[in-house]
């Protein structure tokens, strides 16, 4: 006997025998872990088989255990295929557990601090054995999931599934695609580069918009007028604290109203007006153990896998410069998944665009199924919403598009071009002078002027005849002082243009190629234009590039080029101070006797006017080693 | 679609397992190769972070410390600087004629042992042992003699580097030598001596850490100038938004990274040496600093206002605008109304916004300019972050010259 007050391990052993003791030992701990299923039990399902037991036993862990108690314990044979769920709404699970895990690990090596917040994610790339995985994923998974609960939104409408009495499911999946989108959005400030700082800024500004309480919340947001420390940690505490418990909350309310009323059937499988997602008959149910079970195992394991494969070939998460509230970039947008209301905003006022309109478009979405009330579910009864649907999924692509900065952002044409070609790396773009191969980069003077007309000349020759033209008619020598006050070294400046080597740098040639291009582009803005890239060694391993573009000044007025009545632009002529002159010719003097000046317009030597030469310039330093976006 | 439906639950759990196997396969392939991908990202960014300097260094350093690091004679040293990295023009010459000099020693030890033993009345080498010894004597007077040579020539090398330097100090290259090496010597030497004493920058100013810790605090806190060397320099500003300068730290890292890289390692020449400006050059026509340089305005706006009406101070908008664009570089911020209110328009925004201001009540259109440059932290146009624009602008020009920009910003309709 045992000195406990129960049969002990030994008794049992005593009693049966070792093995079967054994055996039987462990087919109960598998039964009170499983909430249900002995050793036997989970073979026959994992096999196909039907239960040997009765009553069944594969039921038990949904009304005993707590893991599966959110689960049906079968469902319905028509909503098991691909159609009419698409998996989207179990994706959108899948993706908060996914984001919840990586997550988790790079929380291990992140402090929302703006001195130490970009060092971290230096740290996490250079220093972290799959640190860099860690963050693909995290940042990709983000994405996924906020197309999925967006695409699971409107599938829900295409299927009618919000109709009575989903009413209420319907609002708590909007709330939780809101909740999303903020979690996506708070997550993008994090690594405190400049991508984070701008979209989060442009995101933030659109709530200043909000009349009365707007400044409060753009405020409380921040903590202090710019994004800084404080915001970083508001932020930081929405995307790990506030948003992900809001989340999971959601997410059981979800969850626990999909039970109680069931998976939707497609809509021709039922009658009109009709609910009998609840009524499975015997033959049509498909047990979640083993069917969905496996199924679900399955699929975590493909979208894993399909997850890692792209994480590991096809996207890296973007890592910019270091945030700096001092350099704006050009052409800064919001995330995508705000990028209509960044197009609406171009509409007009702000607060109707940026504001009313996402509140009153939200608004609409959480009264749609108290608004559409007719019984049918079915797609010939529902022409107008399903009209509506494809409406919705127009104009957010059209707002989305102009969201962009192509679109309707005025910026002169010079200040373009030479953007185009050196700006700061952002959106995974680099300016297009990076994409020149260090190795071509073969120090001298190139000018597009090269690539324009003078046919059956050599490369030589043309040169040649460009040198003696700028160099008489002083726009070279414009172009080096633009030069030296940009800060190149006397000692670098170039003496003469070089012809463009396109043998030993064809890529330097395509680019100087597409730089004449884009100049061309500009007849009118930039007449008698021509471009040149200067190249000149700064360090060991290190060349600066200076792109410069040189032009015939011409009137523009708000953003427009000024025409005359013929429709020819109107062109800013180059003026001298030069001596009064009298009728007769002597020069006039004022009180003291000096002789009064005035400005006039310079003539060349046929007495036509001399357009004002204008010349604009920015550059790049590009180091042997660096790499963006690898 | 249905077809990504698996129906058979083999099949399923086949096909999953063959998933997790292949996630293991995959993360495991990426886990042996981090230590190469995390290699290549330092160097990568290294290369961006030295990119980013090297735009800091253009647009704020390059104006005192020349733009390649040469130096601007008058204001600052060179950073591209043999000396600074530690390089001795005479170190090669000194180590090697320290090298031969020990071998010759141990030469000479043994020659004087083997004719110790050769002359050994008490116990005399055999025939043979005679032999022996004759021969490894032979030997080593020739290696002794090929030591000889190496000194000497290494010594002349020495001589002739010495004698450039030396030259170059005579013809007024460093015109601020005798100050700066500090030394009561009457010897020709001195650049020697000055060597001796002072191998790098760091050992001359004192500094225990290293180079890295050096440039980074100073760029941090600034240093005072050092009036006997650079006239015509205030001394270097904080730089650090920790010390109340613009930048951040990761910008101090970048330009560190910039600076540093200008190191030769080994590479470094008397050359190299020759061509920067550490000890203070003569100014651009040749002469030295003889006068005390004109006293900067300051940042008392009423009393360079005094100082103008006074001695009928007069600026030209002409000269204005090269200070403006070049001496100074405020077109670097003041260009396009992004980082700091555009050029353009000053004089028409000053008149018809800022001074309609409670704050600029009674001011004159002069007064705001000046004080706007002299004291620039005292009122920030709305939109714009306060502690960007540097405010020892008052400190770096004189009169004329504060009083040429204002003249040419008043141009600025």
């Amino acid at each position: 006997m045992s000195i406990l007050p129960f049969p002990s391990f030994l008794d049992d052993v005593k009693e049966k025998g070792f093995k079967k003791a054994v055996f039987e030992g462990i087919d109960d701990s598998v039964e009170r872990l499983t909430a249900g299923l002995n050793v036997q039990d989970l073979r026959e399902a994992f096999r196909g088989e039907t239960p040997s037991r009765r009553p069944n036993p594969r039921l038990t862990p949904h009304a005993d255990g707590f893991w599966l108690h959110m689960r049906p314990s079968y469902f319905n044979r028509d909503v098991t295929g691909m159609y009419p769920s698409f998996r989207l709404g179990w994706l959108s699970t899948y993706f908060v557990f996914f984001e919840t895990i990586t997550g988790i690990l790079l929380m291990l090596w992140y402090t929302p601090s703006p001195e130490i917040a970009y060092g971290d994610m230096l740290t996490i790339l250079s220093n972290v054995p799959l640190g860099q995985l860690m963050r693909d994923m995290h940042r990709l998974g983000a994405e996924f999931m906020v197309a999925v609960v967006a695409l699971h939104m409107m599938r829900t409408w295409i299927t009618g599934s919000y109709k009575k009495p989903r009413q209420f499911t319907w609002f708590s999946g909007l709330l939780l695609l809101v909740i999303t989108g903020f979690l996506s959005f708070s997550g993008y400030l994090l690594p405190w580069d400049q991508l984070a700082l701008w979209a989060v800024t442009i995101g933030a500004s659109m709530a200043e918009a909000t009349p009365v309480v707007g400044d409060q919340v753009n405020l409380l947001l921040r903590g202090a007028p710019e994004l800084g420390a404080n915001g970083l940690l508001r932020f930081y505490l929405l995307h790990v604290l506030a948003l992900p418990a809001l989340l999971f909350v959601m997410t059981g309310v979800h969850y626990y109203k999909v039970i109680i009323h069931g998976h939707s059937l497609p809509p021709q499988k039922e009658n009109i007006g009709e609910d009998s997602a609840k009524r499975v008959p015997l033959d049509k149910r498909v047990y979640f153990i083993p069917d969905v079970l496996t199924n679900e195992m399955m699929w975590l394991g493909a979208v894993t896998f399909i997850i890692t494969v792209l994480c590991i070939w096809f996207y890296h998460a973007p890592l910019e410069n270091h945030a700096d509230p001092q350099v704006t970039p050009l052409g800064t947008t919001a995330p995508w998944y705000f990028l209509w209301i960044q197009g609406a905003l171009k509409l007009g006022d702000k607060f109707f665009w940026g504001v009313a309109f996402p509140t009153i478009a939200l608004g609409a979405l959480a009264l749609l199924p108290y608004l559409d009330v007719t019984p049918s579910r079915r797609f010939a009864h529902r022409r107008v919403m399903l009209t509506l649907a494809m409406l919705l999924v127009s104009v957010t692509t059209i707002l989305s598009y102009m969201g962009l900065a192509k679109f309707a952002v005025q910026t002169s044409a010079e200040t373009e071009i030479v953007h185009e070609l050196t700006f700061e790396p952002a959106h995974s773009k680099v300016g297009i002078g990076r994409t020149i191969p260090f190795d071509q980069m073969i120090v001298g003077a190139y000018t597009t002027a090269q690539l324009h007309g003078r046919e059956g000349m050599s490369a030589a020759d043309i040169i040649a005849e460009i040198n003696a033209e700028t160099q008489a008619n002083g726009q070279f020598a414009q172009m080096l002082d633009e030069l030296k006050n940009q800060h190149v070294s006397a000692n670098q400046l170039p003496l003469r243009f070089r012809a463009i080597p396109a043998d030993e740098a064809p890529k330097l040639m395509q680019v100087m190629q597409e730089f004449e291009h884009h100049l061309a582009q500009e007849p009118v803005e930039l007449p008698n234009v021509w471009g040149a890239l200067v190249i000149t060694d700064n360090q060991a391993g290190l060349k600066r590039l200076d792109w410069v573009v040189s032009w015939d000044t011409v009137q523009i007025e708000g953003g427009e080029v000024m025409t005359d009545d013929d429709g020819e632009p109107v062109m800013v002529y180059a003026t001298e101070e030069a001596p009064m002159l009298d009728e007769a010719g002597e020069p006039m003097l004022d009180d003291d006797g000096a002789p009064m000046m005035q400005e006039v317009t310079m003539m060349d030597d046929a007495g036509n006017p001399i357009p004002k030469r204008r010349i604009y310039s920015g550059h790049l330093f590009i180091h042997q080693e660096s790499a963006y976006f690898d | 679609m249905n077809l990504l439906v698996i129906r058979s639950i083999e099949s399923r759990i086949l096909t999953g397992i063959t998933m997790f196997v292949g996630i293991m396969i995959l993360v495991g392939w990426v886990a042996i190769n981090e230590e190469a991908r995390m290699q290549a990202f330092v160097r990568q960014h290294t290369g961006r972070s030295i990119e980013r300097g090297a735009e800091l260094y253009a647009s704020l350093c390059s104006e005192c410390h020349g733009e390649e690091g040469h130096g601007a004679g008058d204001r600052a040293p060179g950073l591209n600087n043999p000396h600074l990295f530690g390089f001795d023009p005479v170190g090669e010459q000194t180590a090697a004629i320290t090298t031969a000099t020990r071998t010759l020693v141990r030469f000479t030890e043994d020659t004087d042992s083997l004719l110790a033993e050769f002359t050994d009345a008490d116990n005399p080498p055999d025939a043979e042992r005679q032999d022996e010894i004759l021969a490894q004597l032979e030997e080593l007077e020739a290696q002794i003699s090929e030591q000889q040579t190496l000194i000497e020539t290494a010594v002349a090398e020495r001589a002739a580097t010495l004698e450039t330097l030396d030259t170059a100090v005579d013809n007024g290259l460093f015109p601020l030598w005798d100050s700066v090496v500090d030394i009561e010597t009457t010897s020709d030497n001195e650049v020697e001596v000055f060597f001796n004493n002072n191998g790098t920058r760091l050992a001359q100013v004192g500094w225990a850490g290293d180079l890295q810790g050096y440039v980074v605090t100073t760029l941090i806190h600034g240093r005072p100038g050092s009036a006997r060397v650079y006239p015509n320099s205030t001394g270097m500003a904080a730089w650090s938004q920790t010390a109340g300068g613009p930048l951040r730290q990761d910008q101090i890292e970048d330009l560190a990274a910039y600076i540093i890289n200008w190191d030769k390692g080994a590479n470094w020449t008397t050359e190299d040496f020759l061509a920067v400006a550490q000890y203070g050059k003569p100014l651009a026509d040749g002469s030295l600093p003889s006068e005390p340089p004109p006293p900067p305005a300051g940042d008392n706006v009423a009393g360079i206002l005094a100082r103008w009406a006074e001695m009928e101070i007069v600026g030209s908008p002409a000269t204005g605008e090269l200070l403006y664009d070049a001496e100074f570089g405020c077109t670097d911020c003041h260009t396009n109304g992004a980082s700091a209110p555009d050029t353009v328009g000053t004089a028409t925004r000053v008149r018809t916004e800022r001074l309609t201001l409670p704050q600029f009540a009674g001011y004159t259109v002069e007064q705001y300019l000046v004080e706007s440059i002299t004291r620039p932290g005292d009122y920030v146009v709305d939109g714009y972050s306060s502690g960007l624009m540097p405010s020892n602008f008052g400190a770096r020009m004189t009169d004329q010259q504060l009083a040429d920009i204002v003249a040419f910003l008043l141009t600025q309709e």
